[in-house]
């Protein structure tokens, strides 16, 4: 995968800020994610990371400041809005539709797709099946890039809580997005989880997806991120490649300590393979 | 395709049993227990897609069958329009009734619908009372013509019930198809987690509107069904009480799914007949027996057959 300089900017933060009561979770934020890379938010617990995923998506509103997605303005409008832009993402705790089994929540990750309208739907049976089928056929096809073909019958209560994540990471690929979100896909796992999901972001990002990811783990981090913004108390300390950040002083005292230093050398995507 | 074949082999085998059993009952009261079987399913499934599905609460059935009772026998008594065309015009004003309540208490999350639904109730049934001029007040409305085919009159119970059956069964098969499809899963998913559904591109307030719509048209279909077998209309019986009868129904037999609902719908329809003995005592026996399934089988009866559904989550 190579990586010009040049390349187009798909994500930007311009100024954004959010308050919550007496609390400021995020401040004055701008940040650029260019087109082809896996660009991750990191920082300290609390830091403002997921506040920044859920204001993109439209869960959160802005208190101030503009998003835009390659060249639509998506701050102010409604997350289902913003989905339709082609982002989608998966949630720091789990958000699965409990009463339903794994291949029906994958599904449901898109109806904008199926473009049959709720009468057509009653009365166009023959439609009606097609849509059904082509919309198994993508689940499928989803459940088998992701490695979840066995357990498409099963109800995610029932499932290790890795298979879990992976149910929502194929969720939010029914939407083929363009752009896709991870709030802390790694968290939870055990290692040898960690080097499936690690495996698996990578094939997704090799698709043609772009990913956002946040992430503590910072193994995971270094080996696979093109770009890191680090933020602290919602505000940007550091931005930068791998090895940038794991050289900044900033980003040693506020998050990784020294330790970190020491324990690890050369970061990158290189050292994956 | 296997699961498929065997709902397929249950519901023509339940369909059959439905169709001979009247053959063997002779006793009018028994009769008209199972015409008012059917029309209790039809409310259960439309309530369903609203309570069961979406998961908000709409404590209204009261109010949107009996305005779907009073359009269809109003219209026919006062201008003499074919019962069929009242129909029509009950389902007309289901759609009416589910957008104009859905807009206003849809839009926002939280409890909404079922105070605003409560309160439609509440006005619909003073209107019916009070409005002696059009409603005939607490005498209501007599005569109401029943419905014919080809000049064939549908007058007996027999008859009625194979009219009605078929007019249930287009409906079941309607939700059946619905449950089962993308529709169903963007209503179950709204109740599940309206976040995760909402980032996944869906306009939450749209669809929970359009599961309300097809509660209500479902409800005055029932209640123009209802009005053109009894013959007459008044109002006193369309309280909380009978809107809460139906979400008792839908809790018993099984939130969600067709079956259940169905099932649901028959067994507290019948079971309070044979529980008429203890009269007093029956609504103390029938709440703790609901109270029990809440408690013991909150995914309703029929989670007793599909072990998978049934695990606890
Ligand atoms: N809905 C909310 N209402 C009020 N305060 C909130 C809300 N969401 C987050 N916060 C606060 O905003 C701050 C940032 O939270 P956020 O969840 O974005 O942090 P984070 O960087 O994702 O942390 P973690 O690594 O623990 O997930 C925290 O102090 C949190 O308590
Ligand atoms: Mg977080």
């Amino acid at each position: 995968m190579e990586n010009n300089k040049e390349s187009k900017t798909i994500l930007e933060l311009k100024n954004v800020t959010k308050r919550f009561a007496g609390l400021v979770a995020v401040k004055d934020l701008s940040l650029k994610m260019k087109e082809r890379t896996i660009h991750s938010l990191i920082g300290p617990n609390g830091a403002g990371k997921s506040t920044v995923i859920n204001m993109i998506t439209g869960l959160l509103p802005l208190t101030d400041g503009e998003i835009y997605h390659r060249d639509t303005k998506i701050s102010g409008m409604k997350a289902y809005q913003i989905a339709q832009t082609r982002c989608s993402r998966t949630f720091q705790n789990l958000k699965l539709y409990r009463s339903m089994t794994v291949k029906e929540n994958i599904m449901t990750g898109m109806m904008m797709d199926m473009h049959q309208g709720f009468l057509p739907f009653m009365f166009d049976f023959k439609k009606a099946r097609q849509e059904d089928k082509a919309m198994n056929e993508k689940a499928d096809l989803i459940l088998k890039f992701i490695g979840l073909q066995e357990l498409s019958n099963e109800y995610p209560a029932n499932m290790p809580y890795g298979k879990q994540k992976l149910t929502e990471l194929a969720r939010s690929l029914m939407l083929e997005p363009s752009l896709l979100f991870l709030d802390e896909p790694a968290a939870g796992l055990n290692p040898s989880e960690r080097v499936e999901f690690v495996d698996i972001i990578m094939k997704v990002f090799e698709s043609g997806i772009d990913i956002f990811l946040i992430e503590h783990n910072m193994d995971v981090i270094m080996n696979i991120s093109d770009d890191i913004t680090v933020i602290n108390f919602g505000s940007k300390i550091a931005e930068g490649t791998p090895e940038q950040i794991q050289e900044d002083p900033l980003v040693i005292e506020a998050y990784l300590g020294d330790r970190y230093k020491k324990e690890h050398g050369k970061g990158g995507r290189k050292c994956l393979k | 395709m296997k699961k498929q074949n065997k709902t397929l082999i249950i519901a023509l085998i339940c369909i059959g049993i439905a169709a001979i059993l009247p053959l063997f009952i002779s006793n009018n009261y028994h009769l008209n227990l199972m015409i008012q079987v059917l029309i209790n399913i039809i409310i259960v499934l439309g309530l369903n897609f609203i309570t069961g599905l979406t998961g908000q609460m709409n404590l209204g059935t009261a109010g949107i069958f009996s305005m779907g009772a009073y359009t269809s026998a109003l219209v026919a008594t006062k201008s003499g329009v074919n019962p069929w065309i009242c129909l029509i015009l009950a389902a007309v004003m289901g759609i009416i009734i589910g957008v104009g309540l859905g807009y206003p208490s849809l839009r926002v999350s939280g409890v909404y619908l079922a105070l605003t639904t409560i309160g439609f109730s509440e006005i619909v049934r003073v209107l019916m009372t009070n409005l002696t001029d059009l409603t005939g007040g607490a005498l209501g409305v007599n005569n109401i013509p029943v419905f014919s085919i080809f000049g064939h009159e549908f007058r007996e119970n027999k008859e009625i019930y194979y009219l009605y059956l078929v007019i249930a069964l287009l409906l079941i098969f309607n939700a059946y198809r619905i449950v089962n499809s993308k529709w169903g899963r963007s209503f179950l998913a709204i109740k599940d987690n309206p976040e995760a559904i909402n980032a996944s591109g869906v306009n939450i307030a749209k669809l929970r509107i359009m599961a309300f719509t097809l509660t209500a048209v479902y409800s005055t279909i029932a209640g123009s069904l209802y009005a053109h077998y009894v013959g007459f209309m008044n109002p006193s019986a369309y309280n909380i009480e009978f809107s809460i009868n139906y979400v008792v129904m839908l809790v018993i037999g099984g939130i969600g799914s067709v079956a259940g609902n169905i099932a649901g719908a028959i067994l507290v329809t019948i079971v309070p007949e044979l529980l008429r003995f203890i009269e007093n005592y029956y609504w103390l026996v029938f709440s703790i027996i609901t109270l029990l399934f809440v408690i013991f089988l909150p995914n309703g009866m029929l989670s007793l057959f599909n072990k998978k559904k049934s695990m606890k989550k």
